[in-house]
C-alpha cells in the first residue's frame, strides 16, 4: 500500500542527520524569502498582479507567441517551433551541426531535462557541458537535479571535495565551498572559452520587444552567450509575457521567492544576436497546449519556476526531490507530473499534507495543494486508488450510515487504549507508521452531551 | 500543418477562459533617499559603492581600489587608466585575462542595488569576464523600483542589456555563499555628480 514516493521518503529518512540537514537548509531559504517580501508592502499585489498578468497571457497565448515570435524574427533572431521533446531535440542538434559545434555550453534550464536534451545530444558525440556550478556538480555525478532553483541542495560539501579530487584534480581532502567554486571557477572557464554554442534557458520572453531574459546569480548564462558564436534559447511556449511593465512584476516577485535574494545577479535581456553571430529560439509545447484545455490544471501554466513551494512543503523538505518519481519534485511537480502521465507519476499525489503553504507561497498564486486534491479525487477513476484505503473508506462509510452500529463501536473504543503495542502497531495498521494513535476517551462527547456532564 | 500552425492551432482549440490583461497600477516602494537605500542594497549584495567626491579622480580611485590591477579594460574616453580598449579586441575570447572593467551603468535600483547596462562595447563579454568590474553611475539615474526602471529602459542596436545586482555568486555548495562563481568576483559603483 505505500506508494514509490513514501518507500523512497522512509529510506531517505533512515539517515537523520542527512534528513535534518536537507529540512534545515531549505527552510533557512524560506525564511530568507519571507524576510524579503515582508519588507514589501505591495507585495500581495504583485503576487495577485502576476496571477492576474498569467492568466491573461496564457489565455491569449497564440496572441502573445506569434507577437513574440515576429518581433524576434525583425531583429534577426531565428525562431523555431517544436511539438514535442524529440521534435526540440532534433533542431538543437541540426542547428549546432549546421554550425560545425561539437562543444556546447549551457546554463541552467528545466526544460531541457525535460526534454533530455544532454543525453540526445550526447549520444551524437557533442561534449555538453552545464556551467551552472550545482548543475555541473550534478552532471560530473551523473545524476539527476533534486530541486529547481538549488539543483544539488542535498549533497553534503565533502562530496562535492571528492567529486573535485576525482574529476577537476581538486586537493585532496580540501572541502572548503569557496575553494571548490575557485576550482570550478577556472575549469568551467576553460569551457567557456573553448566552446562552439551556448544554450540557455528563458526565464521570460518579452512579446512586444522579443527580448528573452534570463536570470542567474553565477552570470553562467552570460559567460555561455558572450563567448561562442552561436545561442540557442530553448523556452517553453508558456513563458512569453505582455511587455515591460508585466516583466517588472515579475522581477520583482522571481528572486524573492526563489532564494529570499532582492534580485539575482543578472537579469539579461537577449534581443539580437552579437555581431557575425546566430541566434536562434526554440519553442516548445511538449504537452503545455493540451494542459490549456484542463480546466481544473491549466493554472499550472502560470508557474514561474521559482521553486518557493517547495521550499515552503513540509513533505518536501523531509523526504528530499529524490523521493519523487517525476524531474520535477514537490507541490508543482506532482501537479506536472500528473499532467504528464496520470498513470505513471499518480505515486507523487499522496506526498501532501494538504496544508496549502505552497498556495500562500507562490508568486503567481497557482492553486497548488487544491489541484493535488483534485487529482486524489480522481485516482480511482484511473484504477491508481490504494485498494486499503477504498476498503477502509466503504468501510467507514457504511459505520457513519448506521448510528447504532457506530455509538455501540464508540462505547467500545476505548478497549483499544489497552491493546498490547504489537497488536495495536501492527503492518495493517498504516495510520500507526511515525505516528501515536491517540487515546480514546473513556466516555465520548456525544454520550457526555445527552447526560448533562457537558453543557 | 507545420509545428508552428498545430501549436497555435491546439492553443485556439483548447483555450477554456479568456482573462483580461489587468491594469498594471502598483505603487511600487519607494524611498525618502533612494542614492542612501542603493548603496546599502548593493553592498548587501555583495557589492560596493563609492560616492565620488569633488576633487577626487576616477582613474585615480580605479587604481586605489584595484592596486594590483594590471589589465584594466574601457572605452570609455575619461578612463585613462585603461590598458586596453573592449571595441578593438579580435575576438571577445581576448578578452580573457583582464582584472578591472570599467563600463557605464544607464540606472541604478534602489530596491536591489541592480543597475541596467545596456551593450555599448563591441564584445559585452567584457562585463562578465573580468575579474572586478567598475560601474560608473551618475547619482540623477538611480529610480525606487523595478516599475520605475521598465518605464526609463533604453536599448541600443547592439540588442542587448544586463541589469547587475553586486559580483558573481552561488550558494550550491551546501547553501554557503561564495563570491566570485563564473563571473565577476568584485564589483564597484562610483556613483558620479551626487
Amino acid at each position: 500500500m505505500s506508494t514509490k514516493h513514501s518507500k523512497a521518503a522512509s529510506a531517505f529518512l533512515s539517515n537523520k542527520s542527512r534528513a535534518q540537514f536537507l529540512n534545515q537548509s531549505i527552510w533557512y531559504v524560506r525564511e530568507k524569502r519571507d524576510n524579503v517580501a515582508m519588507q514589501l508592502v505591495e507585495w500581495e499585489e504583485l503576487r495577485e498582479l502576476s496571477s492576474s498578468i498569467k492568466r491573461h497571457t496564457v489565455t491569449h497565448l497564440d496572441t502573445y507567441l506569434e507577437q513574440f515570435a515576429s518581433r524576434a524574427e525583425a531583429n534577426g533572431v531565428v525562431v523555431h517551433w517544436a511539438k514535442d521533446a524529440n521534435e526540440h531535440n532534433k533542431i538543437v542538434y541540426d542547428i549546432l551541426q549546421q554550425h560545425g559545434a561539437k562543444k556546447l555550453v549551457k546554463s541552467k534550464s528545466m526544460l531541457t531535462e525535460e526534454c533530455h536534451l544532454n543525453n540526445y545530444l550526447i549520444n551524437k558525440g557533442i561534449d555538453v557541458v552545464e556551467t551552472d556550478l550545482g548543475e555541473r556538480i550534478l552532471q560530473l555525478m551523473q545524476v539527476a537535479p533534486s530541486h529547481i532553483v538549488m539543483p544539488a541542495i542535498h549533497l553534503k560539501r565533502q562530496q562535492v571535495g571528492k567529486l573535485f579530487e576525482d574529476k577537476l584534480g581538486s586537493e585532496s581532502g580540501n572541502s572548503d565551498p569557496t575553494y571548490l567554486t575557485r576550482v570550478a571557477r577556472l575549469h568551467l572557464r576553460n569551457e567557456f572559452m573553448t566552446a562552439d554554442a551556448g544554450l540557455t534557458g528563458a526565464n521570460f520572453g518579452v512579446a512586444a520587444t522579443g527580448d528573452v531574459v534570463v536570470c542567474t546569480n553565477e552570470g553562467n548564462a552570460d559567460m555561455s552567450t558572450s563567448l561562442p558564436p552561436l545561442h540557442i534559447v530553448s523556452m517553453g511556449i508558456e513563458k512569453v509575457i505582455p511587455d515591460y511593465r508585466s516583466l517588472a512584476v515579475f522581477t520583482r516577485l522571481l528572486a524573492r521567492s526563489a532564494t529570499g535574494q532582492p534580485s539575482t545577479t543578472y537579469t539579461s535581456h537577449f534581443r539580437k544576436a552579437r555581431s557575425g553571430c546566430e541566434m536562434h529560439i526554440v519553442l516548445v509545447d511538449n504537452g503545455r497546449s493540451d494542459i490549456l484545455g484542463n480546466p481544473q490544471h491549466w493554472e499550472t501554466l502560470k508557474c514561474l519556476r521559482c521553486g518557493a513551494c517547495m521550499n515552503t512543503c513540509p513533505v518536501y523538505r523531509r523526504s528530499g526531490g529524490y523521493s519523487y518519481t517525476y524531474f520535477i519534485p514537490g507541490p508543482i511537480g506532482i501537479n506536472l507530473g500528473m499532467l504528464r502521465s496520470p498513470r505513471v507519476y499518480s505515486d507523487n499525489v499522496s506526498a501532501c499534507s494538504l496544508c496549502c503553504s505552497c498556495d500562500n507561497v507562490c508568486p503567481a498564486k497557482i492553486n497548488l495543494s487544491e489541484q493535488i486534491y483534485f487529482w486524489r479525487q480522481g485516482l480511482d477513476a484511473i484504477h491508481r486508488a490504494d485498494p486499503m484505503k477504498k476498503i477502509i473508506s466503504s468501510g467507514l462509510k457504511y459505520l457513519y450510515g448506521h448510528p447504532a452500529l457506530y455509538y455501540m463501536g464508540l462505547r467500545y473504543a476505548p478497549l483499544i487504549n489497552r491493546l498490547p503495542r504489537n497488536i495495536l502497531y501492527n503492518r495493517l495498521n498504516a495510520w500507526g507508521k511515525g505516528r501515536e494513535l491517540p487515546t480514546f476517551a473513556r466516555k465520548s462527547f456525544s454520550e457526555m452531551w445527552k447526560k448533562g456532564i457537558v453543557r | 500543418m507545420n509545428s508552428k500552425e498545430s501549436i497555435l492551432s491546439n492553443i485556439r482549440k483548447n483555450s477554456c477562459a479568456d482573462y483580461e490583461m489587468p491594469d498594471i497600477a502598483v505603487k511600487g516602494v519607494h524611498y525618502d533617499d533612494s542614492l542612501q537605500q542603493f548603496i546599502d542594497m548593493t553592498k548587501a549584495v555583495g557589492g560596493n559603492a563609492h560616492v565620488v567626491q569633488v576633487g577626487e579622480n576616477i582613474n585615480d580611485l580605479i587604481r586605489s581600489y584595484y592596486s594590483e590591477a594590471v589589465n584594466i579594460v574601457s572605452n570609455l574616453p575619461e578612463v585613462t587608466i585603461a590598458t586596453g580598449n573592449p571595441d578593438t579586441v579580435v575576438k571577445p575570447q581576448d578578452l580573457d585575462g583582464t582584472d578591472v572593467a570599467v563600463v557605464r551603468g544607464e540606472l541604478g535600483v534602489a530596491e536591489n542595488g541592480c543597475v541596467w547596462i545596456p551593450q555599448a562595447v563591441k564584445e559585452k563579454a567584457v562585463y562578465f569576464i573580468a575579474e572586478y568590474l567598475v560601474i560608473l553611475l551618475s547619482a540623477d539615474k538611480i529610480v525606487d523600483n523595478m516599475h520605475e526602471a521598465y518605464d526609463m529602459l533604453r536599448f541600443n542596436d547592439y540588442g542587448f542589456g544586463t541589469f547587475i545586482s553586486g559580483p558573481s555568486k552561488t550558494a550550491d555548495i551546501e547553501q554557503a555563499l561564495v563570491v566570485g562563481a563564473q563571473s565577476a568576483c568584485g564589483v564597484t559603483v562610483f556613483i558620479l555628480n551626487a
